[in-house]
């Protein structure tokens, strides 16, 4: 049962709501849910006020909510970037040029790791390992999956997103695996 | 040398994330043919094939279908893990992302023998492609009496599936922080037999609760479709069957590949098109966790439990990562430190500080600022981690630091004495701000 809140879902945001508590025989199960279509409702991150309505509209106490929210890294807590840049530089990308990566889109952006444009429009962070390890390097951007980046390439990266629609953070559909390197996926798909 | 596809056989075939085509390829025979039978006489032929669990332990996963009430009122949960995390390892994503309709049909199979009625896949935040594809596998098996009520006419099984989306949490791959997770609770773990239930008895809501990986999973239609027998010829007597090694790092053709269980390391490595960039280094076979294997003893060794074990390492998830000379592995073990140091959950002392001070002593030495003690201090931060964290990720944070001064000493020495690495050209990257920050948030 969801209850109703001041705030920011929409009509179709609570219906799914309604529809995703019904899968628990706890209304807890749907914290985590909930959090994801807050974080698409409130525009990209989990604002003081959408930590509040997910409380109101599933019954617990706002704490309860902000103590799990801030525990998993995929909840922005902060606002971002329009283009929230990932960069995985865990084992296997860390030895396959993901640090050159970074320094090229550092010399692009003209930010530092952690930063954001002036304009909003990129931020830049590191990642831990998004197991795309296959197509090292890999940059996470949003929804959109970019393998095979390396030095050469990180400029291209940064006129696509540069030319596309508005990269929404990661919700619950619409994926987009793109490769850099034409075919570089195919090429690396054997047997 | 070949692989041996039972799983990845048809991964390429058009369409074959359709329901239409893996039926036409097979599909949803197992799930027939376990219904032919008692729902012991299901978990009987998981028994016979010896599938032990590809999640990373290699625990027996007919122990566990066992271990479920056979009668009484209790709601059973059967859970997916696909929380798929461990650096080095893809294969879950693949498996997700191209037969989606083996995992949604393993499930089934396991729910029938389990008499679960609910399941969760528990799916990582960031694989938002697979759990699409999950998604509109799970409604066109619905759609086809696959699941739900009355399952092909079956009057006592019913099973309903959903996917619950992570938020991106390593530690949530451990089985009982998944279940925290997808009960609504921050991502750690809880007590284990003996100081508390095994998940069997009480999981999810208190209830007995089966959970798997996605690997081992998409193994049960094949069993139940060729019997466990067949399974077991496949392998080594102990480690029956295949299994899936995500390969990467320093190899001509990086990806999947599904060999036998008891396959010669090296031939993988040749199956991946060889080392390239330079001479073989090292290699981490079963993903970031696992002790890393230097070149001179990966001679001999074969990819199944006990071979890796006996070469003092481990198959863990099967992530398979090949090194080459131009590798600097006090700069890899600074990194795997620095993962470990972000996923700790925190719920314990020896971890949440351990993989911390583990993490900024390396980063000291690869400053160029590290003092020869500190190899030592290294080894004795692990002997207080391993075996005294909460849950595994503490013994995960230490084993590979210790394998890497074990069989790499000289590399850290070199570091200390000279300030720089023993790599000629190498320069480590100057990033030792920890983990990935994002604007205004403090670490």
């Amino acid at each position: 049962m969801v209850a109703a809140s001041a705030g920011r879902f929409s009509e179709a945001g609570l219906a799914q709501l309604t529809e995703i508590v019904s899968h628990y025989p706890d209304p807890g199960g749907a914290i985590l849910p909930a959090l994801w279509l807050a974080q698409r409702e409130y525009g990209g991150w989990l604002p003081a006020e959408a930590i509040v309505e997910v409380a109101a509209r599933l019954g617990r106490p706002a704490s309860e909510i902000q103590g799990v929210a801030s525990f998993y890294t995929m909840y922005n807590m902060q606002q971002r970037g329009r283009h929230h840049i990932e960069v995985c530089t865990c084992l296997t990308c860390g030895c396959l040029g993901a640090y050159e990566v970074i320094d090229e889109l550092e010399r692009i952006l003209g930010i530092h790791l952690g930063q954001a444009t002036a304009d909003g429009e990129f931020s830049l962070t590191e990642a831990e390992c998004l197991n795309y390890c296959e197509a090292a390097t890999v940059v996470q951007v949003g929804e959109r999956y970019f393998g095979g980046v390396n030095a050469e390439n990180a400029a291209d990266l940064i006129a696509r997103l540069r030319g596309s629609e508005e990269c929404t953070p990661v919700s619950l559909s619409n994926a987009i695996v793109e490769a850099i390197v034409p075919g570089y996926f195919a090429s690396s798909a054997h047997g | 040398m070949a692989e041996l596809q039972v799983l990845l056989q048809h991964r390429n075939v058009p369409g074959i994330d359709g329901i239409d085509v893996y039926e036409s390829h097979g599909g949803y025979a197992g799930l027939r043919a376990a219904l032919g039978k008692e729902r012991q006489g299901v978990i009987d032929e998981v028994k016979a094939s010896g599938l032990r669990g590809r999640g990373g332990a290699g625990f027996p996963t007919w122990i566990k279908w066992n271990g479920l009430p056979k009668s009484g009122p209790a709601q059973h949960y059967l859970l997916c893990n696909a929380d798929e995390g461990e650096p080095g390892t893809f294969k879950d994503r693949e498996l997700l992302l191209k037969l989606p309709h083996m995992v949604v049909e393993g499930m089934a199979i396991a729910a029938y023998a389990t008499r679960s009625t609910n399941g969760f896949a528990y799916v990582r935040g960031e694989f938002v492609e697979s759990a699409a594809q999950l998604r509109k596998a799970i409604d066109q098996a619905y759609r086809r009496g696959y699941l739900g009520r009355n399952i092909l006419g079956h009057s006592d099984f019913c099973f309903d599936l959903h996917i619950h989306t992570g938020a991106g949490s390593y530690e949530c791959g451990e089985e009982t922080a998944l279940m925290s997770s997808l009960m609504g609770e921050r991502g750690q773990p809880r007590l284990k037999p003996p100081h508390g239930p095994l998940p069997v008895v009480s999981g999810v809501w208190g209830s007995p609760t089966l959970i798997n990986n996605v690997e081992t999973y998409a193994c049960v239609p094949h069993i139940l479709t060729h019997g466990g027998a067949w399974y077991a010829a496949m392998g080594t007597q102990r480690s029956p069957g295949t299994k899936i090694f995500s390969v990467s790092g320093h190899v001509a053709r990086p990806g999947n590949y599904e060999v036998e269980l008891g396959t010669p390391l090296t031939e993988l490595i040749e199956l991946a098109g060889g080392v390239v960039g330079g001479a073989l280094k090292a290699v981490i076979p079963g993903g970031s966790s696992v002790p890393i294997l230097p070149a001179e003893k990966c001679a001999g060794v074969t990819l199944d439990y006990e071979g890796c074990q006996a070469a003092g390492t481990m198959l863990g998830s099967g992530g398979f990562m090949v090194f080459n000379d131009k590798t600097d592995i006090v700069a890899l073990m600074r990194r795997t430190a620095q993962f470990y140091a972000h996923e700790s959950c925190g719920k314990c002392t020896p971890c949440r500080e351990g993989t911390r001070w583990m993490s900024r002593v390396l980063d000291r030495i690869t400053s160029g600022a590290g003092r020869m003690e500190d190899i030592d201090l290294l080894l004795s931060i692990c002997d207080q981690i391993d075996g005294r964290s909460y849950c595994p990720l503490g013994d995960a944070a230490s084993w590979p630091i210790r394998a890497g001064i074990r069989n790499f000493r000289h590399e850290f020495e070199h570091w200390v004495r000279h300030g720089s690495s023993p790599i000629s050209g190498f320069v480590p990257p100057v990033r030792s701000h920890g983990p990935a920050s994002v604007p205004g948030r403090q670490e």
